[in-house]
């Protein structure tokens, strides 16, 4: 029985690089598919709500503006965000999507929300997942709006 | 004379506050008394508001750090509900990131027990190893903490042969570190000497004050949900149930490190065996009308979800029983008669994640009932001058 078997360990490793970085001058890149912060691409939202329903933090609110514009106006509350995804996994036209920002922390949770205000877009939502994906414009219901 | 001494319930960085009074005469602990309830959050209330979507990120969140267990026993019960089953590739994955998550449970313990022991390097490198395991999961899920890869009818994401190569490579590297920390215990004395003896719990006491998890397969009863009814893949997949005659906190340490190694055993069987396929079935948003009882081994020991669903897109109940609280009536027995210079390591030793958090106990005299009260830091003290004092463990040797 050696006494103090970790001492060679602990010196060797006097001499190696940490294993720490020195954050904030020096920052990992987050790994490819990272959950940060979800944002609109509003050219593509049908406002079918999907997101609002299954958000599980509540932090999506859609309303409408215009009944007969078609205006809506989404905003997700980031301090009410716990980065899950679900909206994206929910959102069928791909609106949805995630960066890949990590310092996200801000002074008042005011300065947190995100809203667009946009048209509803007119995209045939993407075919379930199994099934390869087919749009079909022609199959679209006519609009008014583009 | 005999002394009371009340440990918590509030603590700012607590994750599950707890009242603690002990009697104590001496240094030795007569009686302790356990009170519960000071951070009820609702969660079972508020899951009865919410889609079965919705609560797999709710149920998650019952725990920061075996987040997987509770999700995956809410999913696997939501599934039967829902009547449908995963795809197997599906199912290696979710159960993949289960050991994941039991890994660095484990080394986040061993890191605790090491540094509530004195071993305070022992603790800086077991986890950064553990550092490893969590850029796994964050490149498996894209969190480090809530991995939501959970879904109802398998996980959300699918890994592809890079990634697999990777994490099969980062096993090895994990594998030769986790080995290194075994030998360490036939040549650091001290370690162990601190280690044995301290938390007593008989086999009988564990049976009869139903332990779970690693503290009962401490006290050499060899209960393992995945041994005793097996869910998922686990009917196929080889491994061992680890125990340890012990009885002590040496022996829940020995019992984590061998943990440790099956899981790096059943991660790899399931990497190589990974099928091809898809990773999830579409669930529908109602299942029938019906009740279901969910069970886990949670890297903590047994986590059981029972769930009643009455046909809406809404569960009518959810029930959680998280391991620590079936440790909970253990830990008295594991106090009783043991230091008040212990009751870091023995409370440490359960895993509940209290321990590392709380920094000052107050003592009150019984007569005078005066409290005075003693920083953690001096707990720790003296813990290691008891320890310096102990002559008879010395030659206590490491069970592996
Ligand atoms: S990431 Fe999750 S919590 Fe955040 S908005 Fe999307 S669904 Fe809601
Ligand atoms: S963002 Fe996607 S899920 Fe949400 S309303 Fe628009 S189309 Fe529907």
């Amino acid at each position: 029985m050696r006494i103090g078997a970790f001492i060679p360990e602990l010196l060797r490793h006097l001499f190696k690089k940490p294993a720490t970085v020195d954050y904030p001058f020096k920052k990992l890149s987050p790994p490819e598919g990272f959950r940060g912060t979800p944002y609109l691409h509003p050219e593509t939202c049908i406002v079918c709500r999907a997101c609002e329903r299954d958000c599980p933090a509540e932090a999506i609110e859609i309303v409408e503006l215009s009944a007969a514009e078609k205006r809506f106006r989404l905003t997700i509350h980031n301090d009410r965000c716990i980065h899950c995804a679900q909206c994206v996994d929910s959102c069928p036209t791909d609106a949805m999507r995630m960066d890949d920002k990590y310092e996200i922390a801000a002074f008042s949770r005011w300065d947190l929300k995100a809203a667009w205000e946009y048209v509803r877009a007119v995209v045939k939502p993407k075919a379930p997942a199994p099934a390869p994906a087919a749009p079909a414009p022609s199959a679209n219901p006519p609009s008014d709006n583009g | 004379m005999k002394v009371q001494i009340p440990i918590g319930p509030q603590h700012p960085a607590l994750k599950e506050p707890i009242g603690l009074r002990m009697t104590v005469e001496g240094e030795v602990i007569h009686d302790a008394d356990l009170r519960l309830g000071y951070n009820h959050r609702g969660v079972e209330k508020v899951a009865e508001g919410r889609s079965y979507i919705q609560n797999l990120y709710l149920t998650e969140r019952i725990c920061g750090i075996c987040s997987h267990s509770h999700s995956t026993t809410f999913a696997q019960g939501a599934e039967i509900l829902f009547e449908i089953v995963p795809p197997k590739r599906g199912q290696f994955l979710r159960y993949l990131v289960s050991e994941l998550e039991r890994v660095h449970s484990h080394l986040l313990w061993l890191g605790v027990a090491g540094h509530e022991a004195g071993f305070d390097s022992f603790f800086m490198y077991v986890w950064r190893d553990r550092e490893i395991v969590m850029d796994i999961l964050e490149m498996i899920s894209g969190n480090r903490v809530h991995y939501a890869i959970n879904t109802i009818g398998g996980v959300r994401r699918d890994i592809d042969e890079a990634q697999r190569t990777k994490i099969l490579d980062l096993l090895a590297v994990l594998r030769a570190r986790t080995s290194f920390y075994l030998n360490l215990g036939t040549t650091e004395p001290s370690f162990v000497g601190r280690l044995a003896g301290v938390g007593y719990l008989s086999k009988e006491d564990a049976m009869s004050l139903c332990a779970v998890g690693p503290t009962a397969r401490a006290s050499n009863v060899p209960r393992d949900v995945r041994k005793d009814d097996p869910y998922g893949i686990y009917d196929e997949v080889p491994f061992e149930v680890c125990t340890a005659d012990t009885c002590d906190v040496l022996g829940r340490t020995v019992v984590r490190i061998k943990e440790v190694l099956q899981s790096y055993d059943i991660m790899e069987y399931l990497l190589r065996n990974l099928p091809a396929g898809p990773v999830a079935v579409k669930a529908p948003r109602r299942p029938k009308p019906g009740e279901i009882v969910s069970r886990y081994e949670a890297p903590r020991g047994e986590n059981i979800h029972y769930i009643k669903s009455n046909g809406t897109d809404k569960p009518e109940r959810l029930k959680v029983r998280a391991p620590t609280l079936g440790n909970y009536a253990a830990t008295i027995a594991m106090l009783k008669k043991g230091f008040i210079a212990d009751i870091p390591l023995i409370f440490a030793a359960i895993d509940p994640c209290i321990c590392c958090a709380e920094r000052s106990v107050e003592l009150v005299d019984s007569r005078s009932g005066r409290p005075s009260v003693v920083r953690w830091s001096e707990l720790r003290r003296m813990a290691g001058r008891r320890a310096a004092r102990d002559s008879k463990k010395r030659n206590v040797e490491w069970p592996l």
